[in-house]
Parts: C-alpha cells; structure tokens; sequence
C-alpha cells in the first residue's frame, strides 16, 4: 500500500532549479532513504512533501491526502524531525514533549515516547543542557509523539559522532521494528546502506538511482579491486608482470611494493596470484579485497567524486 | 473548545518558562529597569524632593528694593543667603561649586538690574533653573515693594502641577520608568521570539496542527505578566525606598496599562517582522529605545527640550504613554481627560 506519492515534483529558487522532476512512491512499512551531496535537493523535496514549500509543479499526496485541502489531516497523521533540531531550549525533554503532545487530537504517552528515543534518564534536563546526540533524539521524540503513519527524518545523524550515530540508528531499525514507514535523508552512503529498505539517490535536483541498496550494488560491473602488498618492491614489480598474462586482470598499477589488480573474477586472479607468489617464495604481507558499495554507485551514475 | 484552551494553556505555560528560565530577561527586563529607576531617583530626586541652594548676594545694600529682595531671600526658607562677601570672592566660590549662585544687587537709586550669576557647566541643571525662578519672583516682590504697591510678601516653593496635587520629583520619575520599563519589554520583548525564529522553532511549529493564532495570544500572555512584574516591582520600590505618593486613577490606569502594553508588543512584533538576525533586531530596538528615553520625557520634562527637539518628542508614541501613565497614576485624572 502507497503512503506516499511525489510525481513529476519541481521547485526552482531563483535561477536555480532545486529540484526537476522527481517522482517516486513510498510503501507502507518502509524505510524510504533520499540520499545526496549537501545542496542536491534533499530538503527541499523532503520540505514540499511535508507542506512547508509549495512545488513549482508536479503533485503529492499523502495518505491519500493533499496539501491543498487537507493540511490539518496531514499535519496529525505525520511526524517531522527537521534538519535544524528546533526544541525550546529551556524547557525540559519531559516539557518539550508534553507540549507536542498537546498539539494532536491523539497522541502517545510521553514516558512511552522517553522509552523509545532512550531519554527517560533526562527527563527533567533542559534541553539546553543535552548532547547533540540527546537533543537529536528528543526532536525525532518529538516527530513521533503523535504516533504518525510517516515519519519523515531530515539528516538525523549529521554532526554527530560515531556512538552518537549508532543510538540513532538503532532508534530507525526499532521503527522499522515496528512497521512505521520512515523517510529519511542523508549524506552518509553507509547510513543508507544499512538503515534502507530502499534508496533514491539525487544529485542536482535529479533522481539519478532509485532501487534497494542490494540491486544497485549488483547494477554495477563486477569488478573488484585487489590490492596486495609485498615485502620488497622486486617481488611486487615480478608478480606485476606475471598478473599481466592473467586474462581476469582488467587493469593493473603498481606502486613500489603495492599491487592493486581490479579484476572482473577477483578469486580467479588472486588464486592465479598466490600461486605465483609461492612458486616464487615471495613474501605477502597483506591482501585485501574492497566490497563494493553506495559510494561507487553514486561515482558510476554521477561520475563525480562521493564527497561525505 | 476544551481542546483549545488545553492547547492555549500549554502554550502559555511553555513560554512563560522559557522567559523566566532566561537570565537575561530577569537582567534586562526586571533588574535593569529597577537599577535605573533607583540611579535617577538618587541623581534627581535628592532625599525626599526639599529644595535647598546656596546663595550669594553682593553689592551695595541700599534702598527699599535691595533691602525687600534680600529680606525676602532670607525668608524663604529655600536660599541659604551670604550677604558679606566680596564680589570677586563670591565669584570664585561660585566657580569652584561651593555657591550655586551669585546675585548681584543693583547700585543705588530704585531703578536697575539684578543680576543673576550661574556657574556656566551647570546652567542646565535643575537646582540652576529653579534659582532663576526663585530670582525672579523675588525680584517680582522687590518691584513691588518699590512701588508700594504690595502687601507683606513670602515665598514658598512650591512646583504646582496641573492635577489633584502636586507632581514630585519622584513620581515623575516613577511614573516615567513604569512607562519607560513596558515599553522596552514590548521593543526588546520579542528577542525570544526572533531567536525561535532562527532555530526553526516557527518553522517546527508550523509543521504540526498547533493554532499559530494560540501561539500568540500565549505570547502576548507572557508580555502583560512581565509589565505585571516590572509595575509592581518599579511601583513598590518607588513607594517604599523614595517616598514617591502616587494617586492612582485605577480606571484610567488599567486602560492605559493594557493598551500601552499591546501597542508596545506590537511595535516590538514589527520590529522582530523586519529584522532578520537578532543582530538587526537589537539595533532597531536601541536605537527606538534610545530616542524614547530621551526625547520623551521620561527623565527630562519635554518642555525643557530646545525648540527644534520637541517635534522629535510629538511623534513618539511612548511620550503619549508617559504621559497617560502620569495622568492614571500621578495626577488622578479621569479617563475624560483623554
């Protein structure tokens, strides 16, 4: 069932056109991901779906809704973590919440909602006196306070560290956990990757991939690259050579006793590698295969650099 | 309905915790005020409003008018008079600030001039000012008594006001700051509402089915307990520390409280409209206070304002306000003297 619709959505600022001609349908349950570079439309597209900024042209419908002549239904049934954290400062987790809560015709109970985003040891804190990562979590608290059928999430883990992140993260897999359809902007490929059902990727405005993280992976050549590092240089320039005749071996580049080898069957060339090696007694002292990942999608449909 | 007023009252309780959890507003709007008010009324008030000068008369004390305006002088209870020193000594008292004035008498015959010597770095002050009116009736009486024409005199000081009763120095002043303090809540109030702006709390607001209308109302709610505070504060500390008599016209007071304090807030509404950054904000706000507080006759009577000023003084609006709260709680009036 589609909770969410956008077709053939555009807005423009100016002359600079924000967002052409995005379309894509979001299902009950699923965790929807729009990745970017920063400027590439994310929140912008996110802002029109959520009614703050009208489209140019193009139309969206929410739980069947729209915002012309539904804006106050929408607003109950969704629930919004915007880029900016946006909290009262000097009120506390407990306070903000309460307040939210009195927003909504029904809502769910804020020691629930404390449970949820792991705030109930802050309650009584003001804000003002939170981490990045608490005052993160209380604003997606806040998004969820009125149960909504769609959470929309707008960079929820930027400028946080790494710990920081995880707890985010475990707070969307619980969502998912519990059938909540989330949509969720980023501009960290590994955060797509692991928190997606699927994944649209936009640059400049356009849609340049949309599919699961799995299948866009797997939409990519097989090559892999291998890299290997010997003890001397000697033994890194023979075996370069030898690789050379291995008819997997696409490209080949050496780098005193580094060896990267991409290679269309990586198991093959590395097989017909460490024979070398032994035959030759050389010395291997690392070996590594990189996996292929969200980052390499973005540089094949864009041809740019992933810049984090 | 219920709904509703829930809603209103969460709003309501919200922002007035995120005022009063704000240091900067217990400084600005409550303790800033209070400093201010006990500074001028220490400077200008001068220990329960009895006007004393010291003064020196000089010259040839020689017939009726002489005698009658050093006599009178004497007399009024107000002048402390030197009548023996020499001119030139008198002079230098003067300028040293050990005289507040020197009147020269005239020479001999019944016609001439007095003369009225001030210390020029202090001609605007008060105590000068109230000297050259003293001076002047008693050289009113002199005359008179040259020509016979005037019964026993005395003099009493006394500053007659327009009202029930007289205007002291320290309900003018109180009445002033009252006015002055809810106006700068209205102009500066709105820096919490700026600084909600940017971070996006309108914005958040905006997002879920709150009433921005309740938003506010709850809003202005705070503004009318702040003014509550700072009246009652400014009003007792004036009362109790300077002895400063109010005559309170509850009706007219009320009315002018209400609509001063929403004209205020709108005012400081506007500004917050216009100005992007707190930065703006602030600038627009001070510079808007800056000119009130002076021009408008909060500290300084506004006739004292040189010609060219006191159109300035007409068009600002807190000069309506100073002088409605005046009216409603210094002289009484009714509310049909507008």
């Amino acid at each position: 069932m589609q909770v969410l619709e956008v077709s053939q959505v555009s807005k423009s600022f100016g002359d600079v056109r924000a967002v052409q001609q995005v379309s894509f349908a979001v299902d009950k349950g699923e965790v929807f991901t729009i990745i970017g570079p920063n400027g590439a439309g994310k929140t912008t597209t996110l802002e029109m779906i959520e009614g703050l900024q009208r489209p140019d042209s193009g139309a969206i419908t929410v739980l069947g809704m729209t915002w012309d002549r539904d804006a106050d239904r929408i607003k109950m049934r969704i629930g919004v973590q915007p880029q900016a954290s946006a909290l009262f400062d000097l009120l506390t987790v407990e306070e903000n919440l309460a307040l939210f809560a009195s927003f909504y015709d029904r809502h769910r109970p804020v020691a629930e909602i404390m449970e949820l985003v792991n705030l109930t040891d802050h309650r009584g804190k003001r804000v003002k006196a939170l981490s990045g990562g608490q005052k993160q979590r209380l604003a997606i608290g806040l998004g969820l306070i009125n149960d909504p059928d769609i959470i929309f999430l707008d960079e929820p883990t930027t400028g946080l560290d790494p710990q920081a992140r995880r707890n985010i993260w475990d707070i969307v897999l619980r969502l998912r956990g519990i059938g909540k359809t989330t949509v969720l902007t980023t501009h960290y490929m590994e955060e797509a990757e692991q928190l997606s059902d699927r994944v649209c990727i936009i640059d400049q405005g356009r849609i340049v991939a949309m599919d699961t993280p799995k299948a866009l992976i797997g939409r990519l050549t097989r090559e892999r690259e291998i890299h290997l590092r010997f003890g001397a240089d000697a033994e890194a320039a023979a075996a370069e050579g030898a690789v050379r005749t291995e008819t997997n071996a696409a490209r080949v580049e050496r780098d005193g006793p580094h060896l990267r080898v991409r290679s269309r069957k990586p198991e093959a060339t590395l097989h017909h590698l460490l024979g070398f090696a032994s035959d030759g007694g050389w010395s291997i002292e690392q070996i590594s295969i990189r996996e292929l990942s969200l980052e390499d999608v973005f540089i094949a449909f864009t041809g740019k650099e992933w810049r984090d | 309905m219920a709904k509703s007023l829930k809603q209103l009252r969460m709003l309501f309780a919200a922002q007035i915790k995120e005022t009063f959890r704000e240091r900067q507003v217990w400084f600005w709007q409550i303790l800033f005020p209070v400093l201010l008010l006990v500074i001028f009324m220490v400077i200008f008030g001068g220990g329960g409003g009895d006007f004393s000068a010291k003064v020196a008369i000089v010259g040839e004390r020689s017939g009726v008018a002489a005698e009658t305006f050093v006599a009178s002088a004497e007399a009024s209870g107000v002048l402390e008079v030197e009548k023996d020193l020499a001119p030139g000594e008198a002079k230098q008292r003067l300028k040293d600030n050990r005289l507040d004035a020197v009147i020269v008498l005239p020479g001999s015959g019944d016609t001439g001039e007095f003369r009225l010597l001030l210390n020029a770095e202090r001609q605007s002050g008060s105590t000068a000012q109230a000297i050259g009116s003293i001076a002047g009736q008693l050289t009113a009486a002199a005359n008179q008594a040259v020509t016979g024409s005037a019964p026993a005199f005395t003099l009493k000081t006394e500053y007659v006001s327009s009202g029930s009763r007289e205007l002291e120095v320290a309900d003018f002043l109180l009445s002033g700051m009252i006015a002055l303090s809810i106006a700068q809540s209205g102009l500066f109030g709105m820096v919490g509402l700026v600084e909600m702006r940017r971070k996006g709390i309108l914005k958040r607001l905006r997002m879920t089915p709150v009433n921005m209308r309740l938003f506010g109302i709850a809003n202005m709610g705070v503004k009318f307990v702040l003014s509550v505070v700072q009246l009652a504060l400014l009003a007792a500390i004036g009362i109790l520390a300077f002895g400063a008599k109010p005559d309170f016209a509850p009706a007219t007071f009320l009315l002018t409280f209400v609509v001063g304090t929403l004209a205020f807030t709108g005012l400081g509404y506007l500004t917050a409209s216009v100005s992007k950054t707190l930065e703006s904000y602030m600038g627009i706000a001070n510079i808007a206070s800056f000119v009130m507080m002076f021009l408008s006759g909060i500290f300084i009577d506004i006739n004292v304002l040189p010609d060219w000023l006191k159109p300035v003084s007409k068009v600002l609006p807190l000069t309506y306000f100073a002088e409605s709260v005046r009216g409603g709680m210094v002289y009484g009036s009714g509310l049909e003297c507008g």
